[in-house]
């Protein structure tokens, strides 16, 4: 065993670090303040991923030839942690970087690289990602979305939901229904979609938190073309199932951000005061905080484990699916706990007297999308069930 | 980064694996429990001859001179198997302090006879007074002219009939230190206790005049509590494995049984009642391996943050193996709650360890002292005793 990092490791990190503190958006470092308007947050997103592509620091795990730093896997890990570290400004553009880009480099024409890349890194064009429908959530190849080939146009009619960032969006990877095959998986066909036209409407979801990450969209006589198409028609359940293959350490950055979160509570717990004593003073405090401990620990480990044996194997195992359960879950249950702990002043959301202009309380309410999204934790535990375990597959399936 | 046990330890892993299934598992446990000691024993004598019990010795005394980790395998093996006896105690708790605190002639005698498998070592802590704190440790020894005489009681010590030595924790002029005691020591009274985990026979230990040379003092006069923190550090990295070979072997049998029991026509392991309760078992097995690899590297290793690590493995690992047992139960439904099948023995074991060589509470309180968050109570209740 050996959680020790390469000289050329942290010569990685030290150059990432310094590049950090150079560039990041002024100010950020005292208080991360995003702004409250939306235009204005998109500009600023955009900005912020135009500085990191220019420095080769948007995506890194890509191929030189395309903007990036052919990156180790190490240094993407290591990546995570200092963007963690400093709490930089979410990627606007991550759907592009992290999963269109890369299913474009494996699958996509020449002239679709030379088209889209580029502009996925600068974020010049923002991408989303079309995938759930109102009754194709987890079980996704029940999607209901058609595209019906009129001439040389695809004709394209249907509603996508909870779709991320799509009020920013030029592009969407859409997956749609072109026949109807022998099986629900057959018949569907990935298109690259033009946003910025009359046949597609963006309407906001409010999210419990009150911020706004997702959207509804409309697809209604929406119109791409063939050069819009990534790999075969009909043929497209591999290609949607190939981007989600991509994502290959997102999860990492969850487990530190679980990790600092974690500390951060600690500090909390510290130093905010019931009865002129600190809470941690309570033996209760100290209960739950342990328990919180000894969980974050075990995700981060069980993380750096998984992580070994794909270093090893070369490639992400199933076991992700029990890094993604597990990470979700103790998320919810430390934002869960930091509002009980907190006793009062837990009840309290805008206000003076709120800890931390109440990032515990928008960030509890944030935490119930994270069993929800990318696979649900009840999806999770059939995949662990039936992939690592060896059960049979579910009635229905 | 490497978080995964090395190849020649999966290869160990192999030998004692191999070993045990070919001795029927958990059939030694039964015989223990049938009162067929000799079968037992020669169970364990087949378990040295792997050569198990020289792996963290050092060469000088016929060891192989290997780690903390190299124990980890070992360790989950035994717990696989519910193997019955007293590795723990010797190789975890026993070898480590000898190691670190004793003299060269008295390694040279007990290290050695460890490793040839000759002897064996448990622990006689618990008093009477059934605390695992300083204050609990009562049993007088007085030192008079180059030897100890013992007088008191021990309690819920585990295994005496495998081991030849006793690690006594007593108190030499009010304080606390730690005297080797042959069992076999005139004046020595060993009473069975009826236990609740039968695949470990408990007993008590009457102390009558029985007399020791200086020479079975390990490490200074009036040491002794550290000497134990020292021991439990170990000993609690390496319950920690064993829990995590008896979740692993519950939760393949547990699968394996979700596969060929049918009702209503299908495995029940395609209902998701059944599977998501074995996939949130799976996770705890994982997270408890995670934690308890992590404690041995810590223990080995020196880190910092090792008192912190191996409290966390020792108490997630314990808590998850008793619920993992109950679990099984429920999933291998009637025939779960019978003595036929083994559902049964890993339950009780896992009540064995939860407060075996300290409690659950205590090793909460051990972890937060470690993470430094009682600092702030302490500091508010040294002021108050200033202002009164």
């Amino acid at each position: 065993m050996d959680f020790s990092y390469t000289a050329q490791e942290e010569q990685f990190r030290q150059e990432l670090r310094t590049w950090l503190e150079e560039n990041l958006p002024e100010g950020w470092l005292a208080s991360q303040q995003l702004p409250s308007e939306e235009a204005e947050l998109g500009q600023f997103l955009r900005k912020w991923q135009k500085t990191l592509a220019d420095s080769r620091w948007a995506a890194i795990a890509w191929p030189e030839k395309h903007g990036g730093r052919n990156a180790t896997l190490m240094e993407e890990i290591i990546y995570h942690q200092e963007m963690v570290r400093v709490k930089a400004p979410p990627l606007v553009n991550y759907v592009g970087l992290h999963m269109v880009g890369p299913t474009l480099m494996q699958i996509g024409t020449p002239e679709q690289q030379e088209k889209y890349i580029p502009k996925i890194l600068t974020g010049e064009e923002v991408w989303c990602q079309g995938y759930s429908e109102p009754n194709a959530g987890s079980d996704l190849a029940a999607v209901q979305t058609t595209a019906v080939k009129k001439g040389d146009k695809w004709v394209i009619n249907g509603q996508k939901i909870w779709t991320s960032f799509a009020h920013f969006a030029d592009r969407c990877f859409l997956v749609a229904r072109t026949s109807k095959g022998e099986k629900k998986h057959h018949g569907i066909t990935c298109f690259l979609l033009d946003m910025n036209q009359p046949g597609v409407e963006v309407r906001p979801i409010i999210q419990m938190n009150g911020e706004h990450d997702f959207n509804e969209v409309y697809l209604t006589d929406a119109v791409a073309y063939d050069s819009e198409i990534i790999g075969q028609v009909d043929d497209g359940w591999r290609v949607t199932i190939a981007l989600l293959m991509h994502e290959r350490t997102g999860i990492g950055a969850q487990v530190f951000s679980l990790e600092q979160q974690f500390a951060e509570l600690v500090n909390v717990a510290q130093t905010v005061t019931e009865d002129d004593q600190p809470l941690i003073a309570k033996p209760e405090v100290r209960k739950r905080l342990l328990d919180l401990y000894m969980n974050q620990r075990g995700s981060l480990l069980n993380y750096y484990r998984n992580l070994t044996k794909q270093l090893k194997v070369g490639h992400p195992g199933v076991e992700g699916s029990m890094d993604k359960l597990f990470v979700s879950e103790m998320t919810k249950k430390l934002f869960s706990e930091a509002i009980s702990i907190q006793g009062h002043a837990g009840m309290l959301w805008e206000e003076d007297a709120v800890q931390d202009q109440g990032y515990w309380q928008k960030n509890y309410l944030y935490s119930f999308g994270q069993t929800i999204g990318g696979g649900t934790s009840e999806i999770q535990k059939n995949t662990i069930a039936e992939r690592i375990l060896g059960l049979p597959k579910d009635v229905g399936r | 980064m490497d978080f995964s046990l090395n190849e020649d330890q999966e290869l160990f892993r192999k030998f004692v694996r191999k070993y045990l299934n070919d001795q029927e598992q958990t059939k030694v446990a039964r015989d223990y429990i049938a009162g067929n000691v000799e079968a037992v024993k020669q169970a364990i004598t087949g378990v040295n001859e792997l050569g198990c019990m020289m792996v963290n010795i050092p060469d000088d005394y016929d060891g192989m001179g290997l780690g903390k980790l190299d124990l980890v395998p070992i360790m989950e093996e035994f717990g696989r198997t519910l193997m019955p006896g007293v590795f723990l105690e010797t190789s975890a708790f026993a070898v480590p302090i000898i190691n670190q605190f004793a003299t060269t002639e008295q390694k040279q005698q007990y290290l050695s006879e460890v490793a040839s498998g000759e002897k064996a070592f448990t622990i006689a802590w618990l008093e009477p007074s059934r605390s695992y704190t300083e204050k609990g440790i009562q049993l007088e020894a007085i030192l008079e002219q180059e030897q100890f005489t013992l007088n008191g009681m021990k309690t819920q010590v585990a295994d005496v009939a495998f081991a030849q030595y006793l690690i006594v924790p007593v108190r030499v002029n009010g304080e606390v230190s730690i005297i080797v005691v042959d069992k076999e020591t005139p004046g020595l009274t060993i009473t069975a206790q009826k236990g609740f985990d039968e695949t470990r026979q408990l007993s008590s230990i009457y102390f009558d005049n029985v007399t020791v040379p200086i020479s079975a003092l390990i490490g200074p006069l009036g040491d002794g509590w550290g000497i134990l923190q020292e021991g439990l550090l170990s000993y609690n990295a390496a319950v920690s494995s064993v829990c995590v070979g008896a979740m692993e072997k519950i939760i393949e049998v547990a699968s394996e049984y979700a596969c060929i029991r049918e009702q209503f026509g299908q495995a029940i392991g395609r209902y998701q009642a059944i599977k998501h309760r074995l996939a949130d078992m799976k996770l705890s097995l994982e997270t408890a391996r995670s934690l308890s690899y992590y404690a041995n590297w810590a223990l080995e290793t020196t880190s910092e943050d090792r008192v912190e690590a191996i409290c966390s493995a020792r108490i997630f690992a314990t808590q998850a193996f008793v619920e993992i047992a109950a679990h099984n139960i429920q999933i291998h439904g009637g025939i779960g709650f019978t003595e036929e099948i083994d559902c049964h023995l890993f339950v009780k074991r896992s009540r064995f360890y939860e407060n075996y060589l300290g409690t659950q509470a205590q090793y909460y309180d051990q972890a937060i002292s470690a993470l430094g968050w009682d600092a702030a109570t302490k500091a508010k209740e040294h002021e108050n005793l200033l202002i009164s």
